[in-house]
């Protein structure tokens, strides 16, 4: 990510575009992280203001206030810039507390725990 | 370098950029790097009902570490000139 010369403004794919907007942050883990782009370097580091993570669980929702987040580049998956005239997520979605999201993602992974754990019993009976 | 000249040529065409985590992200090349990271415009996600956060994103920066792959145009590859690119890089390096 090269520091951009003004002939560069429009061509560049510097985040110096973002700086100050609201954006949308993904990472490896999966994690979506929201806030306002105050800083950045060559290897994408990245320092939000105001951090929140969006936990996603089906249809439910919640945002999880972080404060001021300095994000390693290497973590940084994608970064969008959230259009502020468009909705944000769709229509059918709640928005729940805090402490319902993390029992509704504990269920998930309880759910997907099972699974893993019902297929590795499958295995061992060799189905094909 | 040769695959950066080869994007700077794509720029202003429709790619579809898949990512190592699965994502998919169809939009107008605005811009590339020396490190591939790209950004797009106009951008719309494959399968929007299974990553609902990108409902409102419409331009993103994608680093070029996480990309799996680039779709391109069929008419967006001049093959002949970067089969000759290669072998000229092949041969100079």
């Amino acid at each position: 990510m090269s520091w951009a010369g003004p002939e560069d403004t429009f061509l560049s794919t510097s985040l110096a575009t973002y700086l100050d907007k609201k954006l949308l942050v993904l990472l490896r883990d999966g994690r979506k992280l929201l806030g306002l782009l105050r800083s950045f370097d060559q290897f994408a580091n990245v320092v939000l203001e105001g951090a929140c993570e969006r936990v996603i669980v089906g249809d439910l929702y919640c945002d999880i206030p972080l404060g001021l987040y300095v994000i390693r580049g290497e973590n940084v998956v994608l970064i969008g810039e959230l259009e502020l005239d468009k909705e944000e997520l769709p229509p059918h979605m709640t928005l729940v507390p805090e402490a319902e999201i993390k029992r509704a993602q504990k269920a998930e992974r309880d759910a997907t725990d099972l699974k893993g754990s019902m297929r590795k019993r499958m295995e061992f009976l060799d189905f094909d | 370098m040769l695959f950066f000249s080869y994007f700077k040529e794509l720029v202003g065409r429709e790619v579809t950029v898949e990512l190592k985590n699965d994502l998919a992200i169809r939009g107008t090349l605005h811009s590339v790097d020396q490190y591939l990271n790209i950004k797009l415009e106009n951008t719309r996600v494959v399968d929007q009902d299974k990553y609902p956060h990108m409902m409102s994103v419409r331009n993103c920066f994608i680093r070029g570490s996480v990309v799996r792959y680039v779709q391109l145009p069929p008419d967006g590859v001049d093959v002949e000139l970067l089969h000759d690119a290669t072998r000229r890089e092949a041969r100079g390096g």
